[in-house]
């Protein structure tokens, strides 16, 4: 119960950052906590998710498109690292409306992670709300490894595929980083993208997709609140907790509840989405900022690593204190103190939530370790807010 | 595909540039005509099983067994096998990855090189 009681006094800490917002909305009341634009995300909570170390998940809503049929999924995997939202089909109750090309043929996709998976199903349309929010009309991926007449093991992601939420470790995914589309221009001019697809009832043959028919980011058309995130989550002991929740805010300086915290930096990605980040020396030019990765990644060959089957992660002796630059292309740049612990004894705790939890990388992730005790705005492309026009992160 | 070759010839290897649909393909290819290393970057992921050719199975298969381990860890990969290293990172708009084959690295090139 402990780690819910800072998860509220973090709560009325983030609402109470909401004085002196500029939205001009006169007379408009802040929404209600858990309600509006907020959406509560947790880690170690849920049924699905909770099987997994540092996944912060949220639920949301999803409509047949048009109706007030509409059931809400839990178990959603917030991520920064994808644009759009991904559910399986397995648990959808509904029936959504399928995406077309012009000669009447559905519509499927292949999204691909950095951690070498990928996922495979149809494009149909959802009415989806947020946190309570006004429902959006947006394309989203419905993750089917059978559909058109393919298998886990052969499709045209050229990859075996998730079947089910416990293979996956989630019910779904909602990618909201600082992108809009999940593919962007290529996808719209470029035929053999080998995103998207074309199919019938066995066949699937790679196609273009309008922007206005990608999977995209579902904060981006909102009808307020559409410039970015703000991701809010509380600390967890040295040794870990087993569960903790925060907030999801939708939009950044647009309502009440949402001013981005004093002093918080904002700093520019480069056209790619990446910041650069220094660390002992070596620059690193395509470094990201993660809530979908599990840990701190990063190269270090002074850290031991642990011993098989957990052998990408660091195992010090003792916890070591670390420090690394991020450098955004607006030239703003910040030191960032981080602590990697002995991650076998970390995983020896049973909890599942950990703020030192690093493993070896070639590159630089920071992942969802960096978000605990932090504030972090995230802001979508091309969209103008009180911390700059994105792509950018601040924190 | 146009193709764009960049000789390293002192080194003993050269470089072949493929832009495919918005992913750009590098292949590393040694004196006797070997590609021992890929890499790319772009939008989504490349023609895997035509790149990796005869080491795509016992890539696939490593992958499958490192995403069934549990718990399932979601970090940029890392996934070595007998013959294979291969990396993937990024995110889904701008991912970027490399492969290479330790036993056919000329002495002139290093792992961080290939990118």
């Amino acid at each position: 119960m402990k780690y819910f009681a800072i998860a509220c006094a973090f709560i009325s800490l983030t609402s109470g950052c909401g004085g002196g917002g500029d939205s001009g909305g006169g007379g408009v009341s802040p929404p209600p906590p858990g309600s509006g634009n907020v959406l509560t995300v947790s880690v170690g909570a849920s049924s699905v998710c909770g099987n997994n170390v540092d996944l912060l998940c949220a639920q949301v809503t999803i409509c047949q498109p048009g109706t007030s049929s509409c059931q809400t999924i839990s178990d959603i995997l917030v991520d920064l690292g994808s644009f759009g939202l991904r559910v399986f089909g397995s648990v959808l109750s509904i029936s959504l409306s399928q995406e077309v090309d012009a000669q009447g043929h559905p519509i499927g996709e292949c999204a691909f992670f950095a951690d070498g998976s990928a996922l495979w199903g149809p494009v149909q349309f959802a009415d989806v709300m947020l946190g309570g929010g006004p429902a959006v009309r947006v394309p989203i991926h419905v993750i089917t490894s059978t559909f058109a007449g393919q298998s886990s093991s052969q499709n045209p992601c050229n990859s075996v595929v998730a079947s089910t939420p416990r293979d996956a470790g989630f019910n779904g995914i909602l990618g909201i980083g600082v992108f809009i589309h999940d593919c962007g221009p290529v996808c719209e001019t470029q035929s053999n993208n080998n995103l998207y697809f074309s199919c019938n009832a066995s066949t699937c043959t790679s196609t273009v997709v309008s922007l206005s028919n990608q999977v995209q980011n579902p904060v981006s058309l909102l009808p307020s609140d559409n410039n970015g995130v703000i991701l809010a989550l509380p600390n967890v002991p040295a040794m870990g907790a087993q569960a903790l929740s925060g907030s999801l805010i939708l939009g950044i300086g647009t309502a009440m509840n949402n001013s981005p915290p004093a002093g918080v930096s904002t700093f520019t990605t480069d056209q790619n989405g990446f910041l650069t980040t220094i660390y002992k020396g070596t620059t690193f030019g395509q470094s990201v900022i993660d809530s979908g990765s599990n840990g701190y990644f990063f190269p270090d060959p002074s850290l031991p690593l642990c011993a098989m089957p957990i052998q990408d992660f660091y195992c010090p002796a003792s916890p070591a204190n670390l420090s690394a630059t991020v450098i955004g292309t607006n030239g703003r740049q910040a030191a960032i103190s981080f602590q990697v612990a002995n991650a076998s004894s970390l995983f020896q705790t049973g909890n599942d939530v950990f703020n030192n939890l690093g493993g070896q990388f070639s590159s630089i992730d920071w992942g969802l370790p960096f978000f605990l005790g932090r504030t972090v705005c995230v802001g979508i492309e091309g969209r103008p807010s009180t911390l700059g026009t994105g792509p950018f992160l601040a924190f | 595909m146009g193709g764009q070759k960049q000789s390293r010839a002192g080194q003993g290897y050269s470089i072949e540039t493929i832009t495919v649909a918005g992913m750009t393909i590098k292949e590393y290819v040694s004196s006797n005509g070997i590609v021992f290393a890929v890499a790319w970057r772009g939008t989504g992921a490349p023609d895997l099983p035509r790149l990796f050719g005869s080491y795509f199975d016992e890539y696939r298969d490593g992958l499958t067994a490192l995403q069934n381990r549990k718990p399932r860890i979601r970090k940029p990969l890392v996934l070595k096998t007998a013959h294979l290293v291969v990396e993937r990172a990024g995110h889904s708009r701008s991912m970027w990855g490399r492969a290479f084959i330790p036993a056919l690295l000329p002495a002139t090139i290093s792992p961080d090189d290939i990118q």
